[in-house]
């Protein structure tokens, strides 16, 4: 590949996520949602905490302890930011490729030069924006709110977590788009998926209250990781098998997970050029 | 049914009828959805809240739980608590959002267009969604009870009529929203969000005594919330918020003002939607 062509690429990733962009901001009421949920979702999780903790000093040294910290707000409003960010990264390729089908305008990008990362992962971009600020909400409403106290430090260090989670989750929601494609089908796939990383990866617990055989696969998935190793980060509670082991364990994890979703896109590409499926839906 | 012409209340009942086995039937067409009915309420919220109770459990028992709401049974708690989570989210998506679902197809003017009252449209989808809701929420029941041990008391028959009360509360709070559904036009995120805040609120995920305050107060003013209680109180031994008696009258009290006002404000919207030619604009 020639300089020529990669600057063409970067530029086309760009336009792509100009686009994706574009369209966010032509509907205003998403800027509700994306304010909304980030704050109401997790506050749900506190206050039932606060029911199951019933003021007890017992029941509160029992979550203590199992999770490494006493900030409750913190532990729930981590978890359910790293599932927001997951469910936009899950819903956002796929139904952009989809989307693309259902308009009509699918095969004629796959008719133009650019390369196919850039169909896959342009629209990715834009919601970078979002996640930077879902978790820049989270952090506000830790901090005024509960009385979180995040140093600059623990802050870059929650960034290099979110950014050493980015091949992981990014490649996840690029094999995502692919098999999406191939299927035609987004939202009970989305659901199944976020179903199994909401019971399997701590959104609202600690992976290790899961019986041993539910553990086991949690060590598996890159938000487990994701999640634990903010909460370190930022709560300094215990981390899943050591902080430089995670992120170590996320970063392989992404970048098997994204060469497996460039594999299975160039196949599920060849697989809708042979038999013409890409403008079926 | 345009104002002045006479209701024939038979052909109108007939009419629900026919609507809830048409959505009925199209839901049937779709397993898959069917299934997401059951499975989707357990891995999203039920799961993840059992988990986190667990984390707050002290030699197996919830005895903070116990504190604030009365009863150590933290699976009984929560999938009643997903009963009427279920009633609720009925009235929003099913009975409400479905005018968004007919605007989006084109369908909403010409169906409006038929004898039948638009009231019966709401009436029809009403019985199919609560016929759905309850056949999911007592899967999820029986689940409870036999994979993760909820102890459901026989004395729960006690509830069922407050559950037939707050049936038709359900069908007041899906004329208002969807009163509210057809003048908003792009309604997905205010149906989303007052949903899950009708149902916070209810105390379906937690006991509503950990409410603050002002939040509390809005949360007596929900016919779900007595309803939950009661059902509560009769399946698991839980503290009653309010006295039996002040529940139960709550409850009469709803229903009526609830269907009411829903009924009016829907007749209202209806009427100016008609004067200014809106119905097939979305």
């Amino acid at each position: 590949m020639t300089a020529l062509a990669i600057s063409a690429d970067l530029r086309a990733f760009g336009a792509a996520g100009m686009k994706e962009w574009r369209l966010l901001r032509r509907y205003p009421s998403m800027f509700l949602g994306f304010l909304f949920w980030p704050i109401v979702l997790p506050l749900a999780y506190v206050l039932q905490a606060r029911g199951f903790a019933g003021d007890s000093p017992a029941a509160l040294d029992a979550f203590a302890a199992r999770t490494g910290t006493t900030e409750i707000a913190g532990f729930l409003f981590l978890g359910w930011a790293a599932y927001m960010w997951i469910s936009m990264i899950l819903w956002g390729p796929g139904t952009a490729l989809r989307t693309e089908q259902i308009r009509g305008s699918l095969e004629a990008l796959f008719l133009t030069p650019v390369s196919r990362l850039v169909i896959l992962f342009g629209p990715l971009v834009s919601q970078v924006i979002w996640a930077l600020w879902m978790f820049g909400i989270v952090g506000g409403v830790l901090v005024v709110f509960f009385g979180v106290s995040i140093s600059p430090l623990e802050a870059v260090r929650a960034a290099g977590v979110i950014l050493v989670a980015v091949p992981a989750l990014y490649g996840l929601g690029a094999l995502f788009a692919a098999v999406v494609l191939r299927f035609g089908e987004v939202h009970a796939m989305v659901q199944g998926v976020r179903g199994v990383f909401t019971v399997f990866c701590g959104m609202s617990f600690p992976i290790v209250i899961l019986p041993d055989w539910a553990h086991r696969v949690a060590l598996t998935l890159p938000p487990t990781y994701l999640i634990g190793d903010l909460r370190t980060a930022l709560l300094g509670s215990t981390s899943i098998v050591g902080q430089v082991a995670d992120l170590a364990i996320l970063l392989a994890l992404g970048i098997c997970i994204s060469a497996a979703a460039i594999i299975v896109f160039r196949r599920t590409e060849r697989h809708a050029r042979r038999g013409g499926s890409l403008a079926q839906y | 049914m345009p104002s002045g012409t006479r209701v024939d209340s038979g052909a109108e009942l007939r009419a629900a009828w026919a609507i809830a086995r048409k959505e009925l039937r199209v839901a049937l067409r779709y397993p898959m959805n069917a299934v997401n009915e059951v499975l989707q309420p357990l891995y999203q919220f039920l799961l993840p809240s059992l988990l986190l109770g667990a984390t707050f459990l002290v030699g197996g028992r919830a005895i903070g739980l116990e504190a604030s709401a009365g009863t150590n049974d933290l699976v009984g708690f929560l999938f009643l608590g997903m009963l009427v989570g279920g009633l609720v989210s009925t009235a929003f998506w099913e009975i409400a959002f479905s005018f968004k679902r007919e605007m989006d197809a084109g369908t909403l003017e010409p169906a409006w267009l038929t004898p039948t009252s638009p009231r019966t449209f709401v009436l029809g989808r009403a019985i199919s969604g609560l016929a759905i809701s309850a056949s999911a929420s007592l899967i999820l029941l029986v689940l409870g009870i036999l994979v993760f041990g909820a102890s459901i008391s026989p004395g729960v028959v006690l509830a069922i009529p407050a559950l037939a009360l707050v049936g038709f509360s359900v069908l007041g709070i899906g004329y208002l929203v969807a009163a509210a559904v057809l003048l908003i036009r792009e309604p997905n995120f205010f149906v989303d969000a007052t949903s899950f805040l009708f149902s916070m609120a209810s105390g379906v995920m937690f006991p509503v005594l950990v409410l603050p305050l002002f939040v509390r107060w809005v949360a007596y003013l929900l016919p779900s919330t007595y309803a939950l209680d009661l059902l509560r109180v009769h399946a698991i031994g839980s503290r009653p918020l309010v006295p039996l008696w002040i529940e139960w009258v709550a409850l009469v009290v709803f229903a009526g003002v609830t269907l009411w006002g829903g009924l009016r404000a829907f007749g209202w919207t209806e009427h100016r939607m008609r004067v200014r030619g809106a119905l097939g604009q979305h």
